[in-house]
């Protein structure tokens, strides 16, 4: 927890997405502070000292103080937020109070440093398969992330939960035979001739039936050459 | 090419494309993706074009995830074919795409390549993309 971090929040007093837009329109984004025992309030928070946050070292795990006018400050820390798909923008947060001496459960991402043999010497790939590990511990002991060396990851090779260097701070809960990361052999992928992919001819997938349906089907089916004929000579 | 390897029905309406994508905008597997920043149909063809150019730029090492499934056909009437006598026959297939979707994500790359191997995909895709990496930017 390297930054200390405030928010100001403002209580709302009107609800709905036409007030939600007002408010967005004016620079501020609604949330909500709930848990730790106190009741739930409806805020409006500057959505910059949020991101702010979330761009921070300790990110969405940072620990923070909310000062929501004619209230005592409360220790908060983020569980969740909404971001516009386009623009990126935050449209909600959502903001839990936190107890100092009671353990919480956070998700802490993982840092991956070095270059693994497997890809430095042998060629392998390394995927990255687990970005973030559940943590038991108390707020103050949150880190930041936990950094782990693949240096020595050879080709066929896994890199487990067991495998995270551990602390007396927390407790990982993720499943301990889960797979960090590994490193997998490259497939080659055989260039096929353009003119080959040019020429072959759509196939259609197979059309889920119903035993009535199918029994229609068939019967439109068997008549249809007929009628086809039927039309040709009109046509003529 | 991809399609679906069964489907209910063999024809569909066209439907419309309203909104924004809620779900799958944001990247799942890696580090860099390319998203699309408005609607339309993505065609079975187009998705494997921008498929080979990535792999074609990256050659090796990387690897390279496609968020998006063509399993929308699509009907066309034979040339020169006077109007009615029902609906087409089904001729490709297009994955129906909202804004703020994510349509390939890249892991174990460089940004500058994956930018480069995103931009070659770009030209092949119908619609106007922008590259996207996995930190928050608002």
């Amino acid at each position: 927890m390297s930054e200390a971090f405030t928010i100001e929040a403002e209580p709302r007093e009107e609800f709905g997405k036409n007030e939600a837009r007002r408010t967005r329109q004016q620079g501020r984004i609604p949330g909500v502070v709930y848990g730790g025992g106190g009741p739930s309030i409806p805020v409006t928070v500057d959505p910059r000292k949020v991101a702010d946050i979330l761009r921070s070292e300790a990110g969405h795990n940072a620990i923070f103080t909310l000062e929501i006018r004619g209230k005592a400050p409360a220790r908060v820390m983020l569980r969740d937020w909404q971001v516009e798909p386009l623009a990126g923008r935050l449209l909600h947060v959502d903001m839990v109070r936190v107890a100092l001496d009671i353990k919480l459960r956070v998700k802490v991402p993982i840092h991956i440093t070095g270059e693994a043999k497997g890809v430095k010497v042998q060629g392998g790939i390394f995927e990255f398969l687990l970005r973030e590990v559940e943590i038991e511990c108390l707020p103050d002991n949150i880190p930041d992330h936990i950094v782990v060396d693949v240096t020595e990851l050879m080709i066929g090779k896994t890199l487990r939960v067991s495998d995270l260097p551990a602390s007396d701070k927390f407790k990982v809960l993720t499943d301990a035979n889960r797979a960090v990361a590994h490193v997998v052999t490259l497939k080659v992928e055989e260039e096929k001739p353009v003119e080959v992919v040019a020429e072959a001819a759509p196939t259609e997938p197979e059309v889920i039936k119903k035993g009535k349906a199918e029994a229609e089907e068939g019967e439109e089916e068997e008549e249809g050459p007929g009628k086809k004929e039927k039309k040709e000579k009109k046509e003529s | 090419m991809l399609m679906p390897s069964k489907v209910k029905y063999r024809k569909q309406q066209r439907g419309r494309r309203r909104g924004k994508a809620w779900r799958g905008s944001s990247l799942s597997f890696g580090d860099f993706g390319l998203k699309a920043m408005e609607a339309g149909w993505i065609t079975d063809r187009q998705i494997e074009a921008s498929r080979v150019a990535i792999m074609r730029f990256i050659k090796r090492g990387g690897k390279l995830w496609i968020r998006i499934f063509p399993d929308k056909p699509v009907t066309k009437k034979p040339a020169e074919t006077r109007m009615g006598k029902g609906k087409g026959a089904p001729e490709y297939w297009v994955a129906v795409v909202k804004p703020g979707r994510i349509l390939f994500e890249m892991e174990g790359v460089t940004e500058t390549d994956a930018r480069e191997a995103m931009r070659l995909a770009s030209h092949k895709i119908s619609l106007p993309t922008q590259f996207v990496e996995r930190k928050f930017t608002a």
